[in-house]
């Protein structure tokens, strides 16, 4: 009973034992339960500390990196830079053909009707032409037709609104040149939304981003459809990108595929979408992404490729380029029209199925669209403007001129000097006479520029810096500086004419060898380019041969200072040493520089700055700054007056006696070439009544190229001026200057009647005082020599 | 003190908006017209010497005299560039530019153009006279009294010289 109730005991002590051990078990399975819930627990608020910790800083670190990127380029409004509009009136000198360069470079389309503003017709040598309205700077105009018809290169009669052309004046709204931002230095061709094609905006979407409209940076749908599509082929097939995580990657350019760069992109895709809204999104996305690369330059934005592969505006594209495009997205080197013309193709009518499936375009559009050719052009064109050299100048112009403020307005309106039609003529000049020179046997590596000058204004209308149409990786135009021979010499000249009492034309120089001991030690002995020397001649005989040995004799007598003072006051303000060779152009200047230079004697002595730009408007047509005409006259006119007829003579019997027949016009034109040391640099600048010209032909690298003022660069100057209207140079003489008849071999006055009698002017007080009778008078015919032919031509 | 400035409160704005409505001057009572324009018409009997100009430079001409009168001399001189765009040696646009520059104190440019004007110009009558008044106007304010003069005195010239150059 015992054994009984001690094992009942232990029986009731073993199940409180086995109850407790079960309970203890229970409670530490609880326990452990708890302490894993706890652990676990732990272990994600850890997870989202760190997560925290890590993640914030991190996704606020994308942020920033995404908001600077995007503020950065977010492009507002840049600003339109006009060519000068084109004015039409009867009496006007124009070639049909110009007037067809005008039309075109302004954006006008020929039609059947000239129905819509912005087209003309032409039949013949008459013209219907429906100009654009357009806001002036200074005032608007509204759009209005008119008819014209072109005889003998003029504008014979012009009809049209007399309410706007009023008694036969209406000009055209002028080419825009460029879209610029004046304080940045990147030259792109930005779109704003209102440019962009509704084709564009929806194709895009279409073809890469149906639901860019809804999703909020990344698109789960379409992650889902792209992994199923990748899965089944095995690899990577199709992207499930967004529009907005397309543009971010091309922000960091990377072809790395990897998951974290993934995470990055939609974590940034995000954010840009939480700060920026889709309009804007879309914009900064046309304007960016990669679309083919061109040389080491990168090809961005659909404006910028427009241009590139069709030479149009984005705004101007048809459906199947737009196409093309979009189709270009996916693979900008793959579908490459010019180096993959077939992949492109198949891609291109891709994207035109894809339009047509989406109801964007009609079917029958679809098969027009497909029909046509690529139509991209056979050679791109660089840079994002047509005349970058010309674009450049202005950039300068306005840096130079307009305060920061004021350039970082958005979209300003910039009203610019540039003529297209010249500046499509200087270009030829260049890019087809290097080639002609090279044909010539002159060397391969010849580079040119050219500056074109309204004498009257100052006003640049055109700028060519470089041999190949729209490069401008160096500017010639604007920063060779280079040696300028010859063409220093009428300063020498000039100088001479300004003492006066002591020079005229006819005053006796010597041209004889000259030894100069120099501050090294050494002796400088210039020699003629003919290696002799001419002895005594008149100071008109010196320039028009341009003889170095009688100009350093008479430079050395007026002084080098003097002549350096005078390139100061003729506008230039570059460094000049004050040494002998300056006088023979041993001094470094800038095409623009000589221009500026020209145009002050061209004008007659009423110098002008040159200028590329005349206004800039606000966005809003407010005018934010003009720039004037103002005038700086230099002293001594008389004796500028009487240089101008010498450089006639240049062109008449000296140094430039071919440029008539190269030009192929009679009329009077003066000039002077320019040739330095070993034939390293061609100069020639050229005036006629309204344009004065310089052209420069020579090696980048400076060594010899075997070329002279009048086998290179005057024959470039010919070729621009075959294409202008020439007209004579105007030799009326100022107040205090006149023309005498005189015997230059007597140094006398004579009879008109003698045959050695010459017009020549003189500044008052200058002229012979004694008379020479002559022997041999000529007849009233053989009266009509060289001389005068500029006193009867058509001044 | 109260009752004397409320007034004057409300007549300061009144005379200020009277102040910036006022019309320009008329075009009769303005310098160049009693200093320039009117005594070179005045003395021009004579045979008088004027460039042929295009229908296009007389009507911008026109629409520079009409902004002018208006008062508006920066349009003036806008379409007066224009005009000189097509006739830049035109004597008579040149004389015009000198004339709205002297209205618009620029005497500097008002010398120089009429200079300029000269130079391309006949020399004698109406123009002639024109660009020595302004010359002489011009030298005047830049405080030259003996220029001025001598500008004065080669207007009165111009109507008995014989053209130099022609």
């Amino acid at each position: 009973m015992v054994r009984k109730a001690k094992s009942k005991v232990k029986m009731t002590s073993l199940k409180k034992a086995g109850t407790a051990r079960r309970n203890k078990g229970r409670k530490k399975a609880a326990q452990n339960k708890t302490s894993v819930l706890r652990r676990l627990f732990r272990l994600s608020m850890l997870l989202l500390g760190v997560g925290i910790g890590l993640g914030v800083p991190w996704a606020i670190w994308l942020d920033i990196q995404i908001r600077s990127e995007f503020d950065g380029r977010k492009w507002d409004l840049p600003s339109r830079v006009y060519a000068r509009p084109l004015s039409l009136y009867e009496g006007k000198a124009i070639s049909r053909r110009t007037l067809l360069a005008e039309l075109e470079a302004a954006g006008y389309r020929q039609s059947a009707s000239a129905g819509v503003p912005g087209s003309f017709s032409v039949s013949g040598y008459r013209f219907d032409i429906h100009r654009r309205a357009f806001t002036f700077e200074d005032g608007a105009e509204p759009a209005t037709r008119f008819q014209l018809q072109l005889r003998n290169n003029t504008v014979n009669s012009l009809r049209g609104d007399s309410s706007i052309t009023g008694q036969g004046l209406v000009r055209l709204d002028p080419a825009e040149i460029a879209s610029i931002y004046p304080l940045h230095d990147e030259d792109r061709t930005l779109v704003v939304l209102q440019d962009v094609p509704e084709l564009l905006v929806t194709g895009l979407q279409a073809v890469e981003d149906r639901q860019f409209k809804h999703h909020h940076g990344v698109a789960l749908r379409g992650i889902g459809r792209a992994m199923l599509a990748n899965v089944k082929a095995g690899r990577t097939v199709q992207g499930g990108s967004t529009l907005t995580q397309q543009l971010v990657k091309n922000y960091f350019l990377t072809s790395e595929r990897t998951l974290i760069r993934k995470v990055n992109e939609a974590i940034m895709a995000v954010l840009l979408e939480w700060h920026y809204d889709k309009a804007q999104i879309l914009v900064a996305y046309i304007n960016e992404i990669f679309l083919g690369q061109q040389g080491r330059h990168s090809i961005h934005g659909f404006g910028r490729a427009s241009k590139f592969y069709f030479d149009r505006p984005l705004k101007d594209l048809n459906a199947q380029q737009i196409a093309l495009l979009v189709g270009m997205v996916r693979g900008a080197s793959l579908y490459n029209p010019r180096r993959n013309p077939e992949l492109s193709m198949q891609r291109r009518n891709q994207v035109l199925d894809i339009f047509g499936s989406t109801g964007l375009i009609s079917d029958d559009e679809v098969a027009t669209a497909k029909s046509r050719p690529l139509g991209v052009t056979d050679k791109p064109r660089s840079g994002g403007s047509r005349y970058p050299a010309f674009v450049d100048l202005v950039r300068r112009q306005l840096k130079r001129d307009y305060r920061p403020s004021d350039l970082s307005n958005e979209g300003l309106r910039i009203f610019t000097t540039l003529a297209p039609s010249e500046q499509e003529y200087a270009q030829q000049a260049v890019s087809e006479g290097l080639d002609d020179l090279q044909q010539r046997g002159l060397p391969a590596d010849l580079q040119g520029a050219l500056v074109l000058v309204d004498v009257a204004s100052g006003e640049v209308r055109a700028l060519v810096g470089d041999r190949v149409a729209g490069r401008n990786y160096f500017n010639r135009a604007l920063d060779a500086r280079r040696q300028i021979g010859s063409v220093i010499k009428p300063l020498v000249y000039l100088l001479a004419l300004e003492h006066v009492g002591d020079y005229s034309l006819i005053t006796p120089v010597v041209d004889e060898p000259i030894y100069l001991r120099q501050a090294d030690g050494s002796v400088w002995s210039p020699v003629n380019y003919d290696h002799k020397s001419h002895g005594e001649m008149p100071l008109l005989e010196a320039l028009i041969h341009s003889y170095n040995q009688a100009t350093v004799q008479l430079g050395l007598k007026i002084g080098v200072v003097h002549l350096i003072r005078k390139i100061r006051q003729l506008g230039v303000k570059a460094a000049v040493p004050a040494v002998p060779a300056t006088l023979l152009g041993a001094v470094e200047l800038t095409p623009i520089e000589v221009a500026q230079m020209y145009q002050s004697l061209a004008a007659g002595g009423y110098s002008v700055p040159l200028r590329s730009v005349t206004a800039v408007q606000t966005a809003r047509g407010e005018l934010l700054s003009r720039y004037p005409l103002r005038l700086m006259p230099l002293e001594h006119r008389a004796a500028v007056a009487v240089l101008n007829f010498a450089l006639t003579r240049v062109v008449e019997e000296g140094t430039a006696r071919n440029l008539h027949a190269l030009v192929g016009n009679d009329s009077l034109i003066a000039g002077k070439t320019g040739t330095t040391n070993e034939r390293r640099d061609s100069w020639f600048v050229g005036y006629t009544r309204n344009r004065v010209a310089v052209a420069w032909v020579g090696r980048d690298d400076n060594k010899p190229a075997g070329v002279t003022g009048s086998n290179a660069a005057m024959r470039v100057w010919a070729a621009l001026f075959r294409q202008l209207p020439v007209s004579a140079v105007d030799l009326r003489m100022p107040d205090g200057a006149n023309f005498v008849w005189v015997d230059m071999q007597h140094n006398a006055r004579t009879d008109p009647s003698c045959a050695d009698a010459v017009q020549i002017p003189f500044i008052d007080g200058t002229e012979p005082v004694s008379t020479t009778a002559c022997l041999d008078k000529l007849d009233r015919k053989n009266r009509k020599s060289l001389w005068r032919k500029w006193f009867e031509g058509d001044n | 003190m109260k009752a004397i400035t409320s007034p004057l409160c409300l007549l300061v704005p009144v005379l200020l908006v009277a102040c910036s409505s006022q019309p320009p001057t008329s075009i009769e009572d303005r310098e160049v017209t009693t200093r320039v324009r009117a005594p070179a018409k005045e003395e021009s009997a004579g045979v008088q010497v004027y460039s042929l100009q295009n229908p296009a430079v007389r009507q911008l001409t026109a629409q520079a005299e009409g902004a002018e009168r208006a008062g508006d001399l920066d349009l003036a001189t806008g379409y007066l560039e224009r005009a000189l765009r097509i006739q830049p040696l035109d004597p008579q646009l040149l004389q015009y530019m000198a004339e709205l520059k002297l209205q618009k104190e620029d005497y500097q440019q008002a010398l120089y153009f009429a200079a300029r004007s000269y130079d391309t110009g006949p020399r004698v009558g109406e123009i002639c006279s024109r660009n020595w008044r302004t010359i002489s106007v011009a030298r005047e304010h830049l405080r030259d009294a003996t220029g001025a003069n001598e500008a004065e005195a080669r207007a009165t010239q111009c109507m008995n010289t014989r053209p130099k150059a022609f």
